[in-house]
């Protein structure tokens, strides 16, 4: 039987969201994971025995974390509106940024992020420059300066902000968009943090990316890994299938590696055998196929200017 | 196979009515041999299996391992546990506690408002997606007894078990059959810090459980429905009765006594029963060479079943 109907599939059996199974099939559950490890990996005649269903729940969860910071390639996109005081809250499930964008004008335009430091917490102070308390001597904390002066505009940036070519007019010829070139050069211009578009920075221990003063109200969208485990709700944990032999062979060898009197050559094989399925699973991943190839090879011919 | 027993005992032991056995001592001695095999078929079944990973067994008829599990699933016993909130009584025949299940797929609980059929007039059967199938868990005495759906109406739903519902105020769930989890067993030194753990920390999809004295205590705590828990537990074998009529050397065996029960352990363990009750007749009646006798009897079979 098959494991879900075509009514099931593309219909969700006329309940709940229409879309719930739809590209289902690519992943595999957690739930599936442990048991099939418990059924297949664990036993009396098995390399594994006696292992606690919670170690494997544990090592297997691990595993899924570690794809999902590089290897799954599967990165979530969360469109936000900035506030007021130029920031946005980080996603629930945030982990690291991949790319940060601004919308604007139907054009997604991506943010350089700011390696100065553009916030800071500010301790209130008496005229003598002594921090103030609390009656339970816990520091009296206000919106530092340095907050003020970003998003009010004030503070001085190495990046180019708007810089010399902003509020050109352009010339729209038969749909396409020219701009006139500004004469002359920039000499010395440090081309690393030359970008027109706004600065963001994360600050990672408040949980929000903290923008320069012109993206008030500006629509971002963040592209972010997370760790894959969906906030803690353990039935959408899944992996891509073509992890699923990778993920059996990490847990395999982390509970093999832990386990007292296990001889060496066996954990060798357990993470020769873990370190090849994931080589193999990249590659399978990149998708690296002839009409890729063919596409690419498409640019060989062009002119470089 | 208790009479055949007694009569073998009788035979070897009673010389003379010197080594006559009474049916009280006799069903003593049976019990304790018999829990005594019993309990020997767990530490054979370890050493069969270490062998079988030494490659020192064999298959088909030479599948001890097999033999012995099979010997054991006849005591398997598959049940439904009575709770208070989330703690599950355990029945006091458990030997071993194999599995824990947790019906999941909870689709409705209530209290019965009248004793025709499972009627709960405050409940809307339909409209919580009832069907025919569905498995139903009712409180009755003190123990849960499940039954299976076979018509639902908006308030009313029979099931296969009529006689269940004789009275109103029983407390039911209804779960969609087959819908369940195992949960695994933690130890006590364990479960604080595997709750507190957000990598580990049970769920419906991975529940776990503890256990003191004859409760378990099911952790989501909020496992605590009708019903929710069955077990598959191995009992320990009932105590055998040899019944009769009459009395003294006279007593004759009476199958149709309603106390009677035979002995559990299969036939083929009945020379080793035999020698055991033997060893305790030789103590009994301090004849060492019943007992000498038994004893190497019982060494002889026991290296013989390895």
């Amino acid at each position: 039987m098959a494991y879900l109907t075509g009514y099931q599939y593309y219909e969700n059996s006329g309940t709940g969201n229409e879309n719930e199974n739809w590209g289902t099939y690519q992943y595999t559950s957690l739930t599936d994971i442990v048991n099939n490890f418990m059924l297949m990996y664990v036993g009396n005649d098995k390399l594994i025995n006696n292992a606690e269903r919670y170690n494997i729940i544990f090592h297997a969860k691990r595993g899924i974390q570690e794809l999902n910071y590089d290897a799954m390639k599967e990165t979530k996109v969360i469109e936000l509106t900035v506030d007021d005081n130029c920031r946005i809250i980080l996603p629930q499930d945030f982990v690291n940024w991949v790319r940060l964008s601004l919308y604007k004008d139907g054009v997604l335009m991506p943010l350089t992020e700011n390696t100065q430091t553009n916030y800071a917490k500010s301790y209130l102070q008496d005229n003598e420059a002594k921090v103030l308390f609390d009656q339970f001597g816990n520091i009296l904390t206000g919106t530092s300066i340095l907050d003020g002066d970003r998003i009010d505009g004030a503070s001085k940036t190495m990046y180019m902000g708007s810089g010399s070519m902003s509020g050109n007019m352009g010339y729209n010829v038969d749909g396409s968009w020219v701009f006139d070139y500004s004469v002359g050069a920039r000499y010395g211009m440090n081309t690393e943090t030359a970008n027109v578009n706004p600065t963001f920075k994360l600050d990672k221990k408040s949980g929000v990316v903290n923008f320069s003063s012109n993206m008030a109200d500006e629509i971002v969208v963040i592209e972010y890994v997370s760790d894959g485990m969906e906030s803690g709700d353990d039935t959408l944990v899944s992996v891509n299938k073509l992890f699923e032999d990778y993920i059996y062979a990490y847990v395999k060898y982390t509970i093999l590696s832990s386990k007292f009197n296990v001889q060496e050559y066996i954990i060798n094989r357990a993470r020769k055998e873990k370190s090849a399925l994931l080589r193999n699973a990249k590659i399978r991943m990149s998708n690296i196929n002839p009409s890729r190839l063919l596409m690419n090879m498409r640019g060989q011919s062009k002119w470089l200017k | 196979m208790i009479n055949s027993v007694r009569q073998t005992v009788l035979a070897i032991a009673n010389k003379e009515n010197y080594g006559y056995i009474t049916p009280t001592d006799f069903n003593l001695y049976a019990k304790q041999a018999q829990l005594d095999i019993f309990e020997d078929y767990f530490y054979r079944y370890n050493q069969w299996i270490n062998r079988q990973n030494q490659r020192v067994s064999g298959s088909g008829y030479a599948d001890i391992v097999k033999n012995l599990e099979e010997a054991i699933d006849t005591f398997s016993v598959e049940q439904p546990l009575f709770n208070t909130l989330n703690k599950y009584t355990v029945p006091s025949s458990c030997y071993l506690l194999n599995k824990v299940l947790i019906n999941t797929d909870l689709k409705h609980e209530g209290t019965t408002t009248s004793e025709n059929n499972l009627t709960d007039t405050a409940a809307d059967f339909i409209a919580s997606g009832i069907v025919a199938g569905d498995t139903v868990a009712a409180i009755v005495d003190e123990s849960t007894v499940y039954s299976i759906v076979l018509t639902v109406s908006q308030e009313t739903i029979t099931t296969t078990n009529e006689n269940l519902w004789i009275e109103s105020g029983l407390s039911y769930a209804i779960y969609k059959t087959n819908k369940t989890k195992e949960s695994e067993k933690i130890s006590h030194s364990k479960i604080t810090m595997l709750n507190a753990s957000n990598l580990t920390a049970p769920t419906f999809g991975f529940p776990v459980f503890t256990q003191s004295e004859d409760k378990i205590s099911l952790y989501p705590s909020s496992i605590d429905s009708v019903g929710q828990v069955v077990v598959q537990y191995i009992r320990t074998p009932k105590q055998p009765n040899w019944t009769f009529i009459g009395g003294g050397t006279q007593a004759l065996f009476d199958q149709s006594a309603s106390d009677y029960q035979d002995l559990e352990i299969p036939e083929t363990d009945e020379p080793l029963i035999i020698s055991k009750i033997l060893k305790y007749i030789g103590i009994s009646i301090r004849e060492s060479d019943v007992y000498q006798a038994a004893a190497a009897e019982e060494t002889k079979e026991q290296q013989k079943q390895g």
